[in-house]
């Protein structure tokens, strides 16, 4: 007889926590509960996004006595620069990360560390990209794929090639409204230079620009790296696998990836299944070897190999205050500079592997695709060799964990669409059933729940209460990066939680065999939601702001979340956030963002911080696109 | 509007029907007159499964009516459109029920209208076994009688059971063709509200089978979506009530085919424009898997015909084993002696008989395999009654050498000849028993003085042989029992322990059955069960045993005796052959079977009884059972044995006599037992039977009271 199914809360995970921060205190570790602190309360300047210091006048905040900087900036053009600014750092980064798996794609070989996992995916996009596949080897075929999408970084001329997989009006949308995005590192630049000292200081401008470059992340660079990432390491499929802490195994040696790229964490995963390894780890008195993840690494190699989820963003101190952590591995992005001091409070390693990712505190074990499997077999071996120097007065790992079925790539949706397909009636390959879902009211509609935690918010509550709501109101979810995991965690991606379902959304998930919360991927793999909702709209005929979907990142904190919500708006999908982003300092650009931009691509900001009323704004926003359709 | 707007108009349409024809009732026969449905334990069943609520009366369907009123909530969200639906169901059931005030007969021929509980119970085991892959429920009016015609014999073909509503069984009939519950077409009646007969079995068969608690509408439908095959074909033009419907079929599980261009709700409302795919199309969306049963004969073999019934002046042929002699014989062989899909016709075929007349036939099936053992010998025999009884217009009863097979003019003049007899016998058996057999050859000898010499030479003595192993089988000189599970599928946690003396209460496994059913499919429903470990061998308690029934239960069961009906009593499913339970005032057991439909000396008619156990709980006092167990030694056994038998059915008490009289005769010394059983005709209220008893000086009434 299968155990009860129920979720975790909210109060037990915080009793985790508690418990864990007073060993933490015991060895007297720093934790972000006790920075928050002392950083509170914040700059209102810089909150409200009026603080200016892009020159060396100022700095210079503006306030109704003083309501323009020193070069006659007012709030609307301060506010719109920063803004923009927090989009160009934050597409940087994802189509950084894009641009290093395309790297690694371009060393893959037969041979090698990295081989093409699914060579039909690569001839698939070779196709839309027009290259020959005929006879090739795919090798030559993925070096020739590498090369064209590392040009689309820089390339002279023209728009981005996956563009082309948006509907018609979509592209009409972008091409009308210029914002059509060029080369990815173009838009970098450019946005870096619309927002120096005397360029640009027109709010339209500027936002124009933030969603241009949020198209560049999310239809150019993101894209490179969830697409190129399936060919190298597998499109995810469904997947079991675990989350929280619980995941971690006090017998064996512990290996903790955390940050963002495959590459690396592949290859642990890889070297810790490995029975020479695991022999060795015998050897020192372990009795295995459990890789688990932190943040989007993590859903990473969770969603392609199901290593269990040890936990999200404001989880990552907590793996290390376990005590039976050997190792926590770092490659790029959201990795605390506190976990370099932390690690020193306990025998816990702290390995940081990329030069865009050098930390204080930390070994630095330079990772190259080129050495990737020798990298990969010392951090395995450092960890298990550092077995010994647990201290078992300090171990303590919270028995909490949540079945999870992940792995939902767009691939895997069709092909679970396909399941509940009549073939005697259907045509397969399509999104078709679950639009029929959509229109005939079983479902009301999807969100997609990205993003990360914030401690401005108690941590994940917004993700999990978000989503029970709209589970229970028939509404699906999509999610991806922090997000997932919060769900995760929680036992929304356990195919149980249909119970917690209004009817509509309970029978899909029993006719299709899936959970009501559908991990997508890591926060790179938003890319996801986009070919997902460009798919729906055609196979419906609908345009995507038509369609009852919107967008909500109830918790998020970084550039990237920023750069993420503008390509998604963009895209035509309404979008809600949970924390402000720095733009309650102008009215102009906050009207902008919640409204005026509706005119340019169909879609806009919610900003609501009550997320009791977040939720409820999202639902009534879907029942209003029903409505506006005839359904 | 909505997909749910049509809903809740139809709804609200059916609720103001159902409003008026309550209303109307109660001012003619006044708020005490009694409703219900006949030959159910669970009236009225749907509302009594929803809600835990019996209505007996008006007053308290007028009561129910406004219960119905609380499901009708108006949100669009598909839990208001189920429960809509839910409430459009009930709401037909009212007017049913209305129909049958007075005990009233409302349905006429074709019609069946309300089906009893006894229907329910022989369904069980063939929905487990796959004998009838799925319930159809079809409504409405096809484009074309001949497409009426042709989709319900689609289903037939598969054995699947067919409902109908509404003008289609008129398309049926205009165009001959032959419905009823033998032939597993079912015309329930005209008006759309007929449809909740079917549904009204699907919701008692989670009651019976699944031991769902009435009320527990959650586990109801999780019941009937995951157990109950039934799907819905609904012909064009829908209007509101029909989509009302519909919508609770839906909740249920059922997914609706259609050939109206509508909204479309993957595996549950799916547009088919060609009505001649809605089989293909009905079968894939419920995931119904048809087992092939092709076989090259000029007529259909579909389970669909086993009880089909071939009168006498529609008879070609007939063998009749009561007159003339007759066998049915599985031997097996030397692999080098048997040559695979031989066969061989020593005699006349049936082209020389006269039209109509009594012959002789003996048909000998040779069987071999490196696997092949003696004892499944009688199990591919006891087979062969299902085999040649689903041949169209082929009609066979009784086993051994006392068989009757009637051959219709019909499948004669199809081309239907002893070849044809011997093809069915041969790919039926290669085909279930591939495990085993691995050649098989068939002969058939229809001159009448082969089949006297090979009755009386070879069958009887092998019959003879047969049964001495089998009395001589005990369960004390066998080494280990099985456990069959073969129910699960639609009763969750019903477990049964067969044993040489106690064969599975659905009456169909024996111990060989179950033996052969292991050996052929180790991991199948049977598997072995150890009996070294005995706890109380007087009440039949082992270790072995009950860790065995607690993990086949999923842990629903904790322990289980043998033969004890008070202590521990082993589970029933629901589809029992029969039920005993205690008689206070004589200190013995009554048992009545499936069949009888009348009352007993406890009050309770079968369906009544039944409805008290099964669902695989134990119900210390009653237990289910199958007939042939009425006369073994170990028949409650712990409580005295078959002495303490005071009462059954004439019927069923004619059918066990022998073997019964012969068990008292042996045990107890006791001559002509059943003499001293009271029966219908004597008596069916305790006072008359215990008067009776006394007359006879049965020996219950001299027993340890038994509770």
């Amino acid at each position: 007889m299968s155990e009860e199914f129920r979720l975790t809360d909210l109060e037990e995970m915080e009793a985790a926590t508690e418990r864990l921060l007073e060993t933490g205190a015991k060895v007297g570790a720093d934790s972000w509960q006790l920075r928050v602190k002392n950083q509170t309360p914040h700059c209102k300047f810089g909150e409200k996004g009026i603080c200016c210091r892009i020159c060396a006048m100022g700095p210079c905040r503006v306030t109704p006595k003083a309501p323009r900087g020193i070069c006659g900036c007012d709030a609307a053009g301060i506010v719109g620069r920063n803004y923009l600014k927090f989009t160009a750092g934050g597409g940087a980064t994802h189509s950084d990360h894009g641009r290093e798996i395309c790297r690694t794609l371009y060393e893959s070989s037969a041979d090698g560390a990295y081989k093409v996992k699914d060579p039909e995916k690569l001839k698939r996009i070779a196709g839309e990209w027009g290259v020959e596949t005929e006879g090739k080897d795919i090798y030559d075929l993925a070096h020739e794929m590498a090369e064209k999408a590392l040009m689309e970084y820089g390339k002279p001329f023209g728009t981005q090639n996956w563009i082309k997989r948006a509907p018609e009006h979509t592209q009409e949308i972008w091409h009308r409204e210029e914002i059509a995005p060029r080369a990815i590192d173009r838009e970098v630049a450019s946005s870096l230079h619309m927002t120096h000292m005397g360029c640009s200081s027109k709010p339209e401008a500027l936002i124009r620009q933030s969603l241009r470059m949020g198209l560049a992340d999310g239809w150019g660079g993101s894209m490179c790296g969830t697409e190129f990432s399936d060919v190298l390491f597998g499109t995810p499929k469904p997947v079991d696998t675990e989350a929280n802490l619980g995941v971690m195994v006090e017998e064996n040696v512990n290996i903790v990836v955390h940050g963002h790229d495959p590459s690396l964490s592949e290859m642990v995963c890889e070297y810790a299944d490995d029975p020479e390894m695991i022999a060795y780890a015998k050897s020192k008195g372990a009795k295995g070897i459990t890789v688990s993840g932190v943040c989007c690494t993590s859903n990473e190699v969770a969603m392609r190999r199901g290593v269990p989820m040890a936990g999200n963003f404001l989880q990552q101190e907590n793996v290390v205050l376990t005590g039976a952590c050997e190792l926590i591995v770092v490659d790029v992005q959201c990795i605390f500079p506190a976990l370099g001091p932390l690690s020193k409070c306990f025998h816990t390693k702290f390995v940081t592997t990329s030069p865009i990712a050098q930390m204080p505190d930390s070994e630095f074990i330079r990772f190259s695709a080129k050495t990737a499997a020798e990298n990969a077999k010392s951090i395995v071996k450092m960890a298990i060799d550092n077995f010994e120097n647990r201290k078992p007065e300090l171990v303590h790992i919270p028995q909490m964990k949540q079945k999870a079925t992940v792995g939902y790539s767009v691939e895997a949706l069709v092909k679970v669409l396909d399941g509940v397909c009549n073939t005697q009636v259907d045509t397969m390959g399509t999104t078709k059933p679950l639009i029929e879902c959509i229109t005939s009211g079983v479902i009301r509609g999807a969100v997609a729940m990205v993003g990360c935690n914030n401690p401005k918010i108690r941590p994940d509550k917004a993700h999990i209460e978000l989503m029970k709501k709209l589970i229970a109101n028939d509404i699906v979810i999509v999610a991806s990066g922090c997000s997932a995991q919060a769900a995760a965690k929680a036992g929304l991606m356990d195919k149980r939680a249909k119970d917690l379902c209004g009817a509509g959304l309970k029978r899909v998930c029993e006719l299709a065999d899936i959970p009501p919360v559908l991990h997508m991927g890591s926060c790179v793999d938003i890319s996801r939601m986009m070919i997902l909702v460009a798919e729906l709209a055609k196979d419906s005929g609908l345009k995507i702001s038509q369609l009852p979907v919107v967008g909500c990142a109830p918790e998020w904190m970084s550039e990237k979340a920023v750069s993420i919500g503008n390509y998604v708006v963009a895209t035509g999908i309404d979008t809600f956030l949970g924390v402000d982003p720095y733009a309650s300092g102008s009215e102009e650009v906050e009207k902008l963002l919640t409204g005026g931009i509706r005119d340019w691509v169909e879609a806009a900001y919610t900003v609501e911080t009550d997320i009791e009323k977040l939720v409820d704004k999202m639902i009534e926003r879907i029942e209003e696109k029903r409505t506006a359709i005839g359904i | 509007m909505t997909l749910f707007d049509v809903v809740f108009k139809g709804n609200d349409a059916v609720y103001g029907l159902t409003e008026s024809a309550i209303n109307d009732a109660v001012a003619k026969y006044g708020e005490e007159k009694a409703v219900g449905f006949p030959d159910t334990a669970y009236c009225l069943p749907c509302y009594y499964s929803v809600t835990g609520v019996k209505v007996t009366n008006l007053k308290e369907l007028k009561e129910a009516l406004g219960v119905v009123k609380t499901l009708m909530t108006r949100e669009q969200k598909l839990n208001d459109a189920f429960m809509s639906g839910v409430a459009t169901a009930l709401c037909a059931e009212f007017i049913e029920a209305l129909k049958y005030i007075d005990g009233a007969a409302p349905y006429a021929e074709p019609y069946y209208g309300h089906l009893a509980d006894a229907i329910i119970r022989e369904l069980g085991v063939p929905l487990v076994t796959g004998d009838i892959p799925g319930v159809a429920v079809i409504l409405g009016k096809a484009p074309t009688a001949e497409d009426a015609v042709a989709l319900v014999k689609s289903y037939q073909a598969q054995g699947i059971l067919v409902t109908m509503v509404g003008e289609c069984i008129d398309q049926c009939q205009s165009l001959g063709l032959n419905m009823g519950y033998g032939v597993r077409v079912v015309p329930l009646g005209a008006d759309v509200t007929s449809v909740i007969h079917v549904v009204s079995v699907a919701l008692r068969a989670a009651l019976i089978f699944g031991n769902v608690e009435p009320g527990d509408s959650a586990s109801l439908m999780k019941y009937t979506m995951e157990r109950v095959p039934a799907f819905v074909n609904a012909f064009a033009p829908l209007n509101e009530v029909i989509v009302a419907c519909g919508a609770g079929a839906i909740a249920l599980g059922f997914p609706v085919i259609t050939n109206e261009e509508t909204f479309r709700v993957p595996k549950s409302l799916i547009v088919q424009p060609d009505v001649s795919k809605f089989n293909a199309t009905s079968l894939e969306a419920r995931d119904i898997k048809i087992k092939i049963t092709k076989i090259d004969i000029p007529v259909a073999f579909a389970s669909a015909y086993e009880g089909e019934i071939v009168r006498r002046g529609d008879m070609q042929v007939e063998f009749d084993g009561s007159r003339v002699d007759c066998f049915e014989l599985v031997h097996h062989k030397d692999m080098s002696e048997v040559e695979d899909h031989h066969f061989e016709l020593i005699g006349p075929d049936f082209d020389e008989f006269p039209v109509g007349s009594k012959q002789s036939i003996g048909y000998i099936v040779e069987v071999a395999g490196k696997n092949m053992q003696a004892d499944f010998e009688p199990v591919f025999e006891r087979k062969f009654h299902s085999y040649i009884n689903c041949i169209e217009g082929v009609m066979h009863t009784g086993q051994r050498d006392m068989i009757r097979i009637r051959i219709s003019k019909a499948t004669y003049e199809a081309g239907f000849r002893a070849k044809d007899l011997a093809e069915v016998l041969y790919a039926r058996i290669k085909s279930e028993f591939d495990a085993v057999v691995d050649k098989c050859q068939v002969k058939i000898y229809t001159k009448a003085e082969d089949c006297t010499k090979l009755r009386h030479e070879m069958a009887i003595p092998m019959f003879d042989k047969r049964d001495e192993r089998l009395s001589s089988l005990t369960d004390e000189t066998v080494d280990v029992y099985y456990s069959c599970i073969m129910c699960q599928a639609f009763s969750p946690s019903h477990v049964c322990v067969v044993t040489p003396e106690r064969l599975g209460l659905c009456g169909a496994v024996s111990w060989f059955d179950a033996k052969a059913t292991n050996e052929l499919d180790p991991a199948g429903p049977c598997q072995v069960i150890t009996k070294e470990r005995p706890i109380n061998e007087e009440i039949g308690e082992y270790e072995d045993v009950n860790e065995a029934v607690r993990k086949f239960s999923q842990g629903a069961l904790e322990d289980v005796s043998l033969y004890s009906i008070m202590e521990k009593p082993m589970t029933s499913c629901g589809c029992f052959e029969c039920i005993c339970g205690i008689e206070p005032f004589s200190n013995g057991v009554i048992i009545t079977n499936r069949e009888y439909a009348g009352m007993t000396p406890l009050g309770m008619t079968f369906s009544e009884l039944a409805s008290m156990t099964g669902g695989g709980v134990q119900t210390p006092g009653f237990m289910g059972h199958g007939k042939h167990f009425i006369a073994s030694k170990k028949f409650m056994k712990a409580e005295g044995g078959v002495e303490r038998i005071v009462w059954m059915p004439k019927e069923l008490k004619d059918t066990v006599a022998e073997k019964l009289n012969a068990t008292a005769k042996e045990v107890y010394g006791i001559d002509n037992f059943t003499d001293m059983i009271g029966d219908e005709t004597i008596a069916t209220d305790p006072e008359t039977l215990v008067a009776f008893l006394t007359e006879k000086g049965h020996p219950a009434l001299g027993m340890d009271p038994l509770m």
